[in-house]
C-alpha cells in the first residue's frame, strides 16, 4: 500500500482507526488483529487473530523509526497495528530522566 | 464544553502544575485551550514518576498530568526552531490569551516574551505565572509551590505546630491549583478590559502574592501587632470551647465551628444527649465556658469519645450550628453534597473511567463536564491542518524535529 500523510484507514477486524501522519517512501503492508488496513470509510469484516489483541489506544502514536512510519489513533480498539508484520510500538514522550 | 469562554482561544507555552491549572480553568469554562509541548520531553511532569506520586506504575493513569491538563488540546512543537517558532506564532496570530510559566530569560531565548508575542498580536492577553513576581532581585529565579508558596510565602511556618521537628510540607501542588484560579480569574477580567477598551493588560500572578493572600490575617496582624500575634490555642485551653476538633471512639474527629455559643449551646448539649448542661452554672454563658473552659472541653472529649464518628453524624445532623466531620480525601466521593452538585466528573481514558476534581466556579449551577487531558502531542497534526498548514509542510517539520 502507498501510503500519504492524512490518510485515514481503519482495521478490518476491530474498532480501530488511524491517520497516517508520517509516511514512508516505499509501499508498506500496514494491518491490525493480523488482517490488512482498510479505507476508513468501509465497513470492517473479521475478528482480529487473538494473538495480535492487545489493542490500540485513542491519541497514542504507533510508529516504526526505521521506515519512517507514524500512525495516529482516532479511535480505539482490540487489534494490534503491525507494519510489514512487525508489531508498531507507541511512540511516547522521552521526560528528562531528572525531571523529579 | 459550551461555556463563558467559548470561543476564547488560549495558548499555553507552560509546565508543570501552576499555569497549566489556570488553562484546565479556562478550558472548564469553555475555552479552546492548547497546549504546547516540547516533541520530545513533552510536559516534564509527564515524568514525574520516580517519587512515587503514581501508584500503578508506568502505564497506570498519571493522575497529575490528567487533573492541571484536562480538557485541553495538545501540539508538540519545539520552539526554540525557526520552523516551531513560526508554527508557533502562527497560533499567536489566532489565539486571545498567552498563558506562560516560563522564565524571563528563556522566555527572551525563545522570543516569546511579551514584546514579541504583542508584535504579532496587540490584542492578546498575555499572562504570567511566577514564583516571586515580576519585579526585584528574585524576579528571574526559579519556584516552585513548595518553596515560593509553601515555604518563604510562610504557610508552612504558620501551619506547623511548635512541637513538629520539621515544617510541615504541602500536599502535591497544594499553591499551585490555587494560583490557576487566581490567574484565570485575572484573565477573565483581561478579557473583559480587552473587550470594552481593545487594549489587553499584562497578567501576573506569583505564588508569593498567593501565599500572602492565604495567609493575609497573619501578615496583617504581624504588622499591626509585631511578631507573631494570631493566638493559638492549645486544644484543652480553647476559648471557646465550641470551636476545635473533638475525637470521636474511633479514632476520627468532629469539628464544631459554633463562633456564636450563647446560641448554639443549649441546641449541641440537646444533639450530643446532655441537656442538663444547658442549666450547668460553669457554662452559663460565653464568659463561664471561657473561664472554665477546661472543664468545658473535657467534658466535650468525654463525650465525644463515647460515639464513632458514624454515630456522630446521625446525631448532629439536624443541628443548626454548624460542624464538619473531619473527612479523607479518599471520602469526599461519597459525600452526598459533591455528587449533588457535580464536583466530580467521572472521565474515561485507556478504557479506564476516574473522576476528576471540577474547578470550583459554577456558572447557572450546571456542573463541570470534564474530558482527559491529552496524551503528549495528540492533536499536533489537527491544529496544523486547521491553521492551514499542508501535509507536506508538516512531514517536513517531523523530518527536522520541529515538530512531533
Amino acid at each position: 500500500m502507498e501510503l500519504k500523510p492524512g490518510t485515514k484507514l481503519r482495521s478490518d477486524v476491530c474498532e480501530t482507526q488511524v491517520i497516517v501522519v508520517r509516511a514512508p517512501a516505499e509501499d508498506v503492508a500496514l494491518g491490525c488483529g493480523g488482517a490488512p488496513l482498510i479505507a476508513a470509510d468501509t465497513e470492517p469484516t473479521g475478528t482480529p487473530d487473538p494473538a495480535l489483541s492487545d489493542g490500540t489506544l485513542i491519541g497514542k502514536r504507533y510508529a516504526e523509526e526505521e521506515l519512517g512510519l507514524e500512525l495516529l489513533c482516532t479511535r480505539g480498539g482490540t487489534g494490534t497495528l503491525t507494519a510489514n508484520g512487525a508489531v508498531l510500538t507507541i511512540k511516547g514522550a522521552k521526560p528528562l530522566p531528572s525531571s523529579d | 464544553m459550551q461555556g463563558a469562554l467559548t470561543g476564547v482561544k488560549v495558548l499555553e507555552v507552560a509546565a508543570w502544575t501552576f499555569v497549566p491549572a489556570a488553562g484546565a480553568v479556562l478550558a472548564d469554562w469553555g475555552a479552546d485551550v492548547i497546549k504546547v509541548e516540547h516533541p520530545v520531553m513533552g510536559d516534564p511532569q509527564r515524568g514525574l514518576r520516580a517519587m512515587g506520586l503514581i501508584p500503578g506504575g508506568d502505564d497506570a493513569i498519571n493522575y497529575i498530568i490528567e487533573q492541571p491538563n484536562r480538557g485541553k488540546r495538545s501540539i508538540g512543537l519545539d520552539i526554540s526552531t525557526e520552523h516551531g517558532r513560526r508554527l508557533l506564532y502562527q497560533l499567536v496570530e489566532q489565539s486571545d490569551v498567552f498563558l506562560t510559566s516560563f522564565l524571563p530569560d528563556v522566555r527572551q531565548k525563545l522570543q516569546v516574551d511579551v514584546e514579541h508575542i504583542r508584535a504579532i498580536n496587540p490584542r492578546i492577553v498575555y499572562a504570567r505565572g511566577t514564583g516571586q513576581g515580576p519585579k526585584g532581585p528574585d524576579a528571574g529565579k526559579g519556584g516552585y509551590d513548595g518553596a515560593s508558596y509553601w515555604a518563604r510565602g510562610g504557610v508552612s511556618d504558620a501551619l506547623t505546630p511548635a512541637c513538629a521537628e520539621y515544617p510541615i510540607g504541602g500536599r502535591a501542588a497544594f499553591g499551585d491549583l490555587a494560583g490557576g484560579m487566581a490567574i484565570a480569574g485575572g484573565i477573565a477580567a483581561a478579557l473583559f478590559q480587552r473587550e470594552k477598551t481593545g487594549v489587553a493588560p499584562v497578567i501576573d500572578v506569583s505564588l508569593l502574592g498567593l501565599a500572602m493572600w492565604v495567609l493575609s490575617p497573619d501578615v496583617v496582624a504581624s504588622g499591626l501587632y509585631g511578631g507573631d500575634p494570631m493566638p493559638k490555642f492549645d486544644h484543652k485551653t480553647a476559648a471557646n470551647p465550641l470551636v476545635g476538633h473533638y475525637r470521636t471512639k474511633d479514632d476520627r474527629y468532629v469539628t464544631l465551628m459554633l463562633l456564636q455559643s450563647d446560641r448554639f449551646f443549649p441546641e449541641l448539649c440537646e444533639h450530643v444527649g446532655r441537656p442538663e448542661l444547658i442549666t450547668d452554672e460553669r457554662f452559663a454563658d460565653g464568659l463561664a465556658r471561657f473561664t472554665n473552659c477546661i472543664e468545658l472541653v473535657a467534658t466535650l472529649d468525654e463525650i465525644f469519645a463515647s460515639r464513632t464518628l458514624a454515630e456522630w453524624m446521625e446525631a448532629l445532623a439536624t443541628m443548626k450550628g454548624v460542624w464538619a466531620p473531619v473527612q479523607k480525601a479518599a471520602e469526599l466521593v461519597n459525600d452526598p453534597q459533591v455528587a449533588a452538585n457535580g464536583y466530580l466528573s467521572t472521565v474515561s481514558l485507556d478504557g479506564k473511567d476516574f473522576d476528576l476534581v471540577a474547578s470550583p466556579v459554577q456558572m447557572d449551577e450546571m456542573p463541570v463536564q470534564l474530558s482527559p487531558a491529552p496524551e503528549h502531542g495528540q492533536h499536533t497534526e489537527e491544529i496544523l491542518l486547521e491553521l492551514g498548514i499542508e501535509w507536506d509542510e508538516i512531514a517536513e517539520g517531523k523530518a527536522s524535529g520541529a515538530v512531533l
